[in-house]
């Protein structure tokens, strides 16, 4: 076997999967802004594989670090390893706002068929369960071009519409009347893009014209109605283009024994 | 304003009053003034609130040690080491706490136009999201946007149409909280701040808050800090009070001197998901050790050691981090 063949399953674990088709998204050259955790090891082999041109910026300031050991979070020293500059939030999320950031990983407890997350409320106000807050996900999905979210399938936190927003998908109440509206009636000449694609522990998703979640591909072992099953909207299943492709043995040697050999979040 | 004065951490956080306002350096678990945070803890503080950029392990201790009434900020939790702010969950959903959210972008730009003299910031970021509902401005749902508190703004937000090229835009108010307690690597012996690493949000919440207290891993010579002004962030006279505490940054990190402590950070967690386990755990690491050397020689030497910073790359390699 090549270093450039597809694994089969079994010989790798869901989370190297997920790890491995969020580092797919990211295109050479790319100016990425990336968040603790997945992210961390997407944008890592991304740039030892599909895009060895792509800059990672990390929101707590640094850009363009070379991190010889995964940071854990991204206030974390190993992230300016080799940086470009370790500066702060003004700088970083000012070049957010000027349109510099191309893509952008995120997360969250809840996701809705437009695209929105919420990381704040679970189950939303009052009563909702309190979690850790927007942190720079409402800002970064809101300005950078694409968003990728990386999510736990589970039918309790893939539904209609989030319980709280705290970060702005394709469709979005403009404030303060609150009318649910596309996200480009509420940025206007602000607007620049949103979510891009999900990528889910059983399958990889897009966004239609309309801004809404469909499912493009389904990780092996699945059927495009299990994962609709475990949604509480009923998912477009129409358009799934195939199965999501499996980690090269080169990406599994790359996850395993350079960007996290000590196994941080890859136990 | 004047120069700033070397003072005990006692004698520093004896200046705060129930009711202030705070906020400080750092970035969720990194470069948090945690000495400070537990001696406020210690002197029985009620009432703060909290006016931050992002908040951590330092603003859920607060909390959980019953100090504190209003909480502004984009997040809190522990990074790694616990996914939500135990505390902070816990004393909201029993209605003890205030919870003002904003996002990121909108907290820093409050403190930039605090730091700057300017009444709001206009922003772009987090339109379309549930943080600028108004059924969740919840300092104005409680009636504390009156305008008898100074330290909290009229509104939380305001929609405006700007002249020049039309745009829609969020105002959002200035921060000028009362205090800022900070953690830096490097104090010169007249008030010169050094911030090594990544600055964060340090620039904009030393410079938004009316008092400033500074912690610092050492004091050095003012001759010596001067000879490279170009790596220095704030002048002595933006700073009112220096105490000088080696490791006054644990359990978070502080790049160039020690590693976050994740399993310290992990036991906290684990422990203050309820009050009865927070109140032991602040029985032994706060109210059952006298101050903060008493808290160094319990983590003990060898802790400290592991913990302790490689000069080459700014952190410890020595710390396991992971199943391997």
């Amino acid at each position: 076997m090549a270093g450039n063949d597809y694994a089969k399953v079994g010989e790798f674990k869901p989370i190297d999967l997920l790890a491995v088709a969020a580092a797919r998204e990211v295109s050479d050259g790319e100016v990425v802004f990336a968040g603790t955790g997945l992210p961390m090891l997407a944008i890592m082999l991304a740039q030892r594989t599909n895009a060895p041109n792509a800059t990672c910026i990390y929101e707590a300031g640094s850009v363009d670090g070379r991190p010889i050991d995964l940071p854990t979070s991204v206030g974390d020293a190993r992230c300016h390893y080799q940086g470009a500059l370790a500066s702060g939030l003004w700088d970083v999320f000012g070049q957010l706002g000027r349109g510099v950031v191309d893509m952008a990983f995120l997360g969250g407890a809840e996701i809705d068929q437009y695209g929105s997350v919420n990381t704040t409320y679970m189950g939303g106000l009052p009563g909702g369960k309190r979690l850790t807050g927007s942190g720079g996900n409402a800002d970064i999905n809101s300005l950078a071009r694409r968003t990728v979210f990386i999510m736990v399938q589970e039918k309790r936190r893939w539904v209609e519409r989030c319980s709280y927003i705290t970060s702005p998908g394709w469709r979005i109440p403009k404030w303060p009347g609150g009318e649910f509206v596309h996200k480009k009636e509420v940025y206007n000449k602000a607007f620049r893009g949103g979510p891009w694609a999900v990528i889910s522990d059983m399958g990889v998703f897009r966004f239609d014209d309309e801004g809404v979640i469909y499912l493009d591909t389904v990780h092996p072992g699945f059927t495009p109605e299990q994962v609709r099953d475990k949604c509480m909207f009923k998912l477009n299943i129409a358009r799934v283009s195939g199965e999501t492709k499996t980690p090269t043995y080169n990406d599994l040697e790359l996850l395993y024994k350079v960007v996290d050999p000590e196994g941080i979040f890859l136990s | 304003m004047g120069r700033p004065r070397k003072v005990s951490l006692t004698e520093a956080i004896g200046l705060i009053n129930d009711g202030d306002s705070l906020t400080f350096s750092g970035f969720t678990i990194w470069r948090r003034p945690m000495a400070a945070i537990m001696e406020l803890i210690r002197q029985g503080k009620k009432d703060l609130h909290l006016i931050e950029v992002n908040g951590g392990t330092h603003d859920d201790m607060l909390i959980g040690g019953g100090c504190v009434k209003i909480w502004e900020s984009c997040w809190s939790g522990h990074e790694l080491y616990g996914k939500i702010p135990g505390n902070l969950s816990r004393k909201f959903q029993a209605g003890e706490l205030i919870c003002e959210d904003y996002s990121h972008v909108q907290m820093l730009y409050r403190l930039v136009a605090g730091a700057h003299g300017l009444p709001f910031m206009p922003i772009f970021a987090a339109l379309g999201t549930d943080i600028l509902n108004p059924e969740y401005d919840m300092l104005g749902k409680v009636g504390l946007r009156d305008g008898s508190h100074p330290k909290i703004p009229s509104k939380k937000y305001e929609m405006y149409t700007e002249s020049f090229t039309g745009s829609e835009v969020a105002l959002v108010p200035a921060a000028q909280p009362d205090w800022c307690i900070a953690h830096v690597q490097m104090v010169g012996s007249e008030g010169t701040v050094r911030v090594l690493g990544q600055k964060y949000a340090d620039d904009e919440a030393f410079k938004a808050a009316d008092k400033v207290i500074v912690l610092t891993e050492q004091i050095v010579p003012e001759e010596f800090i001067r000879r490279e002004p170009e790596r220095n962030l704030i002048p002595p006279y933006l700073v009112d009070y220096i105490v000088e505490l080696p490791w006054a940054g644990h359990p978070t990190g502080c790049y160039g001197s020690y590693e976050a402590d994740g399993e310290f950070i992990k036991d906290f967690y684990t422990r203050s998901r309820t009050q009865e386990g927070f109140d032991e755990w602040a029985q032994e690491w706060i109210f059952g050790v006298k101050d903060h050397e008493a808290y160094l020689n319990k983590l003990g030497v060898s802790r400290l050691e592991t913990l302790r910073a490689s000069t080459a790359l700014g952190y410890s390699q020595k710390v396991k981090r992971g199943s391997r």
